[in-house]
């Protein structure tokens, strides 16, 4: 309940009064809810006689004005060298009308955007915009706001209104709701009398909540994690169209996905981003083609997950407000989340609340600008193989790139799009990096017709690296399989560097490929082999007729009778692996046959890494973002996730 | 020289035109052995597209028959619909009709004008080359008009090509007057450089032919207006039809082995219709301006040289501007209202259709079921009615530019087809058929 | 060097190729990064020698199929553009019905033997004829996605083409669902990339980019339950563009 300094009278003559003030002063673009056909939406107010403040749910929540469907992000001038300008869109806003769980998914979604890698474009929405609220009046009969306690707040508004008979009262919550105030409206102080009818009215309003939600929110995650292989999930998902309607009329989704658009003249360009949803097929769609949660029944269970238990753990609160939008936008009816955990609650629920989720530092504590490539310059072109090219960057503000090995960066090529490639280099004081491009998708192809002096975009580095430290005095043996040796070589060129060398003890590569003409840095590897303590063993899974090879043959899974190691010398030692997918699986089943801890193994996982600073969504892995958490992981760490290892 | 002359021409798929038609030339010892206009367009069977479809469904699917006049065909069949279920449409309902088939006109006529037909006259192949010429300030302004006619009919009928507003009884949703006014100001801007492009087509008019042939036009003509989407069936020949159920009495159409399309006659031969046809009929009608343009060419009633089709065409665009922009100041006088469209009552029972679409007079004629099921259903296409006129009209030419060059002669019998401005693959859509 | 590129079209209204027309002044920037070579719209100029061809239309004969396989082999990159040529269109819903039977309705028993312009079978989608490398789906397609895939091919990269229901691009847009309106859109099933244009302007979503799910699968029969719709309203509907089509392209 609000304090009575704070809380002042209008009648509702003024208030409209006070709303064509400022929508005449034009200062601001003033948006209040609207009638649409038999709906509601917020939309830019004319006049004050069009709010309808008795409304019951907008069709889509205020996110909108925050995170707009689609948002320009940079324009570029492809025929200039490297032209890029970020956007600025800043219109200074009025909304009028939003409910109070509303308003607490928008303090949610604050949580997201503005962390240690604040989202600028959101910041300066939020900045530049005036929240004036209003107390529910009827409430929406697939809402259950009530049992989540988010059909009032306290706090997250300038001004609240509540409608008490022939006045509004307006509760003031901050110095930008008050300067409105007093700029524009006449109003009145309040009386005690006032307070006890806001109280009414919301204990009113409580009372109406048919909808009401079996489970505390607390209790949420007990019961999602007690049941992920539930059959229910698939009972349901059968029903579902994978349209994402539930996650785009959602308040508190924010998945976003990246787009590069250029013009018919091939010049101008934009870089803009939009709505993007986890129910959809290609959300997790990588480069290569490759999908993962491919199953209805996974893309449809992780929703659920993400609302009632990932980002709960992550952040402390149910990334759920109960508006009742998914309920109304579902055809098939099945994306209501209070008749979900309804449903859940006839079931076990267990305390292993943080199953699916890595509590790890990973904050990169860089209030950059996170979204706008700077400009590179490729020095030089190494052939690798038919596929893979070896790029030496130079990036052109002549800083160095200052990453950790296992870190990845985002290789823009301006009009065709953006991808994740892992650095291959140690990290140095000089401004160049080297990253090895295996030609999949667009970019990646876009880059392989590149040539020296062309320029490119990079954002970065991101992503949490090998843990150098926790390796230091250990023996370390790398298994690099097919394209995992391009990030493990900025780790394994690092740990065999002069300067670096005595900081390990016994260093092992092993590295397997397909075939003869798919290896890479034979001649590096042979240049090492003049190190102390040091082995090396080289394998392809088969030598095709005519092609030479003096290495061993057979899967990189053979080359471990081939070194010695005892089961006494595994506990002090590291294993990095890198490889496919499919590769992990049975590497690691040999590491612990041959006595390695869980902690003593590290994998780097790949996913569809977008904006690189877990914000879009794309890269996760049950509660984890692939950008922050790894992807670098433990084995420790990710040995109980279902999806790390799809 | 031209008495012992042996020369074949064979223009296959005329460029320039809609649709696919072949005109074939045979000339052996200075005698001209064929001439013939063969329409090769593979026939669509639309009428089969029809059968026992839901009256909601029959705007939609006739509409596909032709991208350029889609909202005429849409405004045909809708009315035919409306006729068979006895549904009236409210005044503002014909209003934004009339709206929606004046930028159809628009749009289709400077499309016709700008880039299928000008390019002829300035002795090139097509509109690109003007690109970098000195007429190329006339081709972005035929651009700008082109755009401003297709913003127009996005703005009233949702889109342009298969225009998804216009429903049975109305409208699934309506301008707002800001859009109105917004567009009012373009049409006003589209005026002035509307006078700018005549000038420059004036300037290479001359190089149309000056071929004349007495033939009989027919088309829609009203007490109250320059008739497009209302009025009774007219003719030079025979004067008004009110009794527009028997449009078969008038529109006689026949098969003829070298086309896949039908032919129509009426008293004689052939006849036409088109803009020239609604010129010649209601050319009292036309708003000022648009008379102006037609001053200017020396275009008066009856004109019987097709060529002339190209400027009836550049007067109507005019006049549909004015036309519009009269309209537009009704609607926000009387206050745009957000109306539902009147509400269907299925029943059984005929309905007739006929509006005039770019290229001509145009019916639709449906039988539907008790429950609002078509059973029976009938087209008329425009370019039908004249593909008997173009073939005369060739055949009185052609001995008129015996003497001339092959090249000359080639572009001048393409220029004829052109001046139609035919739609073919409409005119293969012809729909007769009987269900049971 | 600029790509040579080269428009055709079969049976269709050709409205699609007027959304060329339609791009209006951007159709200036269109002749500059590309070299058109054949376009018989709107050009009388005419080459043999083109890499991209777009096709418009279905194929309904024989000659025209002979034809639209001459222009396979000597274009490297064939583009289906619209409904009728990627999918079939409304063109295809003359295929409930036997050709002979179609041929004999209409043209009742005028002697056609050895008529080729008459000889008709079933119509076809451009791919069920030749290979057909992409797609630009619609009827009529859409300006925007058409400057996607012409600039994505100048680029050299694959275009981008939604693998996502028409509902994503409705609710962005905040629309008033349809079924909420009492009305049977097909939306849910079909694939995206107009904007959601006929929901926007308060009219069905009818299915015209094709449909993504086949109408048989049990999560369209629990709404139609909800919203008290028939099965057979959905495969009428689903028939207007989508006759018969098993896979989408």
């Amino acid at each position: 309940m609000p304090k009575l300094e704070d809380v002042k009278i209008i009648n509702k003559n003024e208030f409209n009064e006070f709303v064509n003030a400022i929508i005449k002063e034009g200062k601001y673009d003033v948006v209040g809810v609207k009638e649409k056909r038999e709906r509601f939406v917020f939309d830019q107010l004319n006049t004050a006689n069009e709010l309808r403040l008795d409304y019951d749910v907008t069709i889509l929540p205020p996110k909108k004005y925050f995170l707009p469907q689609i948002e320009k992000l940079m324009d570029y001038d492809l025929s200039k060298s490297f032209d890029v300008k970020k956007s600025d869109a800043n219109v200074p806003r009025i909304i009028i009308g939003i409910h109070p769980y509303d308003i607490i998914a928008i303090e949610q979604m604050d949580k997201y955007y503005l962390d240690s890698q604040e989202d600028d474009f959101y910041k300066k929405r939020r900045e530049n915009t005036i929240i004036i609220g209003t107390d529910i009046q009827n409430v929406s009969k697939y809402s259950f706001a009530a049992s989540m306690d988010t059909h009032t707040t306290d706090s997250g508004f300038d001004l609240m209104l509540t409608d008490i008979g022939n006045k509004y009262a307006i509760t003031i919550g901050s110095k930008k709701g008050k300067n409105l105030l007093q700029e524009y409206a006449r109003v009145k102080d309040a009386k005690k009398s006032d307070l006890r009818k806001i109280e009414k009215k919301r204990n009113l309003i409580a009372s109406q909540y048919m909808k009401k939600v079996d489970v505390k929110k607390e209790e949420w995650s007990k019961y999602l994690v007690a049941n992920y292989n539930n059959t229910i999930w698939k009972i349901k998902s059968d029903k579902c169209l994978s349209c994402s309607s539930c996650t785009m009329v959602c308040p508190t989704c924010y998945c976003y996905n990246v787009k590069d658009e250029v013009s018919l003249n091939l010049k101008e360009g934009e870089r803009f981003r939009t709505w993007d949803g986890c129910l959809l097929h290609d959300f997790t769609k990588i480069g290569s083609g490759e999908v993962f949660r491919e199953d209805t029944t996974d893309r449809f269970r992780h929703r659920f997950y993400r609302k009632g238990n990932y980002l709960p753990e992550r952040y402390g609160f149910v990334a759920c407000v109960g508006c009742g939008r998914c309920g109304i936008a579902c055809l098939p009816n099945i994306a209501d989340p209070c008749n979900m955990i309804n449903e859940l609650s006839h079931f076990e629920k267990s305390d292993e609340t943080n199953k699916f989720f890595i509590k790890q530092k990973t904050e990169i504590d860089e209030k950059g600008i996170i979204h706008i490539p700077r400009s590179a310059t490729i020095k030089r072109i190494e052939r690798l193989t038919s596929r893979e090219t070896l790029f030496e960057i130079e990036l052109d503000d002549k800083k160095s790139l200052g990453h950790n090995p296992g870190q990845f960066v985002e290789v823009s090529v301006l009009g065709v799009g953006e991808a994740p490639i892992s650095v291959s280099s140690p990290p140095t004081e000089k401004p160049t990096f080297q990253i090895v491009v295996r030609k999949v998708g667009n970019v990646t192809s876009k880059l392989f017709t590149m040539k020296t002096g062309d320029k490119i975009g990079i954002r970065g580095p991101f992503g949490n690296g090998f843990d150098v430290k926790a390796m230091g005095g250990k023996n370390i043996i790398f298994v690099c399989a097919g394209l995992g040796v391009a990030p493990l070589r900025s780790l394994y060129l690092y740990v065999t560097d002069k300067k670096n060398r005595n900081k390990f003890k016994n260093i092992k590569i092993l590295y397997g490929c397909k075939e003869p003409n798919e290896a890479m840095f034979l001649d590096e590897f042979k240049s090492l082999e003049n190190l102390d303590d040091y082995e090396c063993k080289l394998t392809v899974d088969t030598c095709p007729e005519g092609e030479c090879w003096d290495g061993e043959i057979g899967l990189i899974t053979t080359l471990f009778p081939k070194i010695n190691l005892d089961k006494a010398a595994s506990q002090d030692t590291m294993a990095v692996v890198v490889g496919p997918p499919v590769v992990y699986k049975f590497v690691i089943e040999s590491l612990k046959t041959m006595g390695f801890p869980d902690e003593n193994i590290y994998v780097s996982l790949e996913r569809h890494m977008k904006c690189g600073v877990g914000k879009c969504g794309h890269c996760q892995i049950n509660g984890i973002y692939v950008c922050k958490e790894g992807p670098v992981f433990q084995y420790s760490q990710i040995k109980n996730l279902p999806e790390a290892f799809e | 020289m031209s008495m012992s002359k042996d020369f074949d021409i064979n223009v296959e798929h005329v460029t320039r035109v809609e649709g696919h038609g072949n005109i074939v030339l045979n000339v052996k010892k200075g005698k001209i052995e064929k001439v013939q206009w063969q329409v090769s367009e593979a026939p669509r069977f639309f009428e089969a597209m029809l059968r026992g479809r839901h009256y909601d469904e029959l705007r939609p699917i006739t509409s596909r028959i032709c991208g350029i006049c889609s909202i005429g065909h849409s405004l045909a069949s809708l009315k035919a619909t409306e006729d068979a279920l006895d549904i009236e449409i409210s005044k503002q309902t014909g209003i934004l009709r009339r709206l929606a088939i004046n930028a159809e006109n628009m749009q289709s006529h400077i499309l016709h004008v700008g880039y299928l037909a000008v390019p002829d006259l300035f002795g090139v192949g097509s509109v690109f080359p003007l690109v970098g010429s000195k007429n190329q300030d006339a081709l972005l302004k035929i651009v700008k008009l082109h755009r401003i006619s297709n913003e127009m009919s996005d703005l009233v009928c949702g889109r342009t090509t298969h225009p998804i507003r216009l429903i049975v009884g109305g409208f699934s949703m309506i301008p707002t007057e800001k859009e109105l006014l917004n567009l009012k100001k373009d049409l006003e801007d589209a005026i002035k450089m509307t006078k700018e492009v005549a000038e420059v087509v004036k300037s290479v008019a001359g190089n149309f032919p000056d071929f004349e042939r007495e033939t009989e036009y027919i088309a829609l003509t009203s007490d109250d207006e320059y008739a497009l989407y209302d009025g009774d069936i007219a003719s030079t020949d025979t004067g008004r039809h009110p009794e527009y159920k028997d449009y078969r009495s008038i529109m006689q159409e026949f098969v003829v082995p070298h086309s896949t399309a039908k032919h129509a006659k009426h008293k004689r031969e052939s006849y036409m219709v088109g803009a020239l046809a609604r010129f010649n009929l209601n050319s009292n009608q036309l708003h000022p301006i648009a008379q102006d343009v037609a001053n200017m060419f020396e275009l008066k009633p009856i004109c019987y040289n097709p060529f002339m089709n190209n400027v009836a065409q550049l007067v109507e665009f005019v006049h549909n501007i004015e036309d519009s922009i009269k309209w537009i100041d009704k609607l926000v006088d009387d206050g745009i209202e957000d109306e539902k469209p009147v509400s269907v009552i299925p029943k059984a029972g005929r309905g007739v259709g006929i509006v005039e679409v770019p290229r001509g007079i145009l019916v639709h004629d449906y039988t539907l079921d008790e429950k609002g099921r078509c059973l029976k259903a009938n087209c008329i296409i425009p370019t039908n009615q004249n593909h008997a006129n173009i073939q005369k009209d060739m055949e009185e030419l052609v001995p008129q530019i015996l003497n001339k060059p092959e090249k000359e002669i080639e572009l001048n019998l393409e220029m004829l087809v052109r001046a139609y401005d035919p739609c073919i693959s409409c005119s293969t859509h012809y729909i007769d058929v009987n269900f049971v | 060097m600029k790509p040579k590129v080269a428009f055709f079209d079969f049976s269709s209204c050709e409205g699609c190729q007027l959304q060329i027309a339609n791009l209006e002044e951007e159709i200036l920037d269109l002749i500059n990064i590309v070299d058109v070579v054949s376009f018989r719209e709107v050009m009388k100029e005419h080459s043999d020698d083109y890499d991209i061809a777009f096709i418009e239309g279905s194929i309904m004969r024989p000659m025209d199929a002979a034809r639209l396989r001459e222009i396979r082999s000597r274009a490297k990159i064939l583009v289906a553009l619209g409904a009728c040529a990627t999918i079939g269109g409304i063109n295809k819903i003359r295929n409930q019905w036997p050709p002979e039977d179609v041929k004999k309705e209409v043209y009742g028993d005028a002697d056609l033997e050895n008529n080729e312009y008459f000889d008709v079978f079933e119509t076809k989608a451009i791919n069920e004829v030749v290979p057909v490398d992409y797609y630009i789906h619609g009827c009529p397609i859409n300006r925007d996605e058409f400057k996607h895939v012409v600039t994505s091919l100048a680029l050299g990269k694959k275009p981008n083409i939604p693998n996502y229901p028409v509902c994503v691009e409705c609710k962005k847009n905040e629309n008033v669902c349809l079924f909420e309106q009492g009305k049977f859109c097909l939306g849910p099933i079909t694939r995206a990339g107009c904007g959601a244009i006929c929901p926007t302007n308060g009219s069905t979503c009818d299915g015209c980019r094709g449909l993504l799910k086949k109408p048989e699968v049990e999560c369209v029969m629990e709404i139609l339950e909800r919203y008290d719709l028939t099965y057979e309203e959905l495969k009428s509907r689903s028939l207007l563009y989508n006759y018969g089509r098993d896979e989408c392209p």
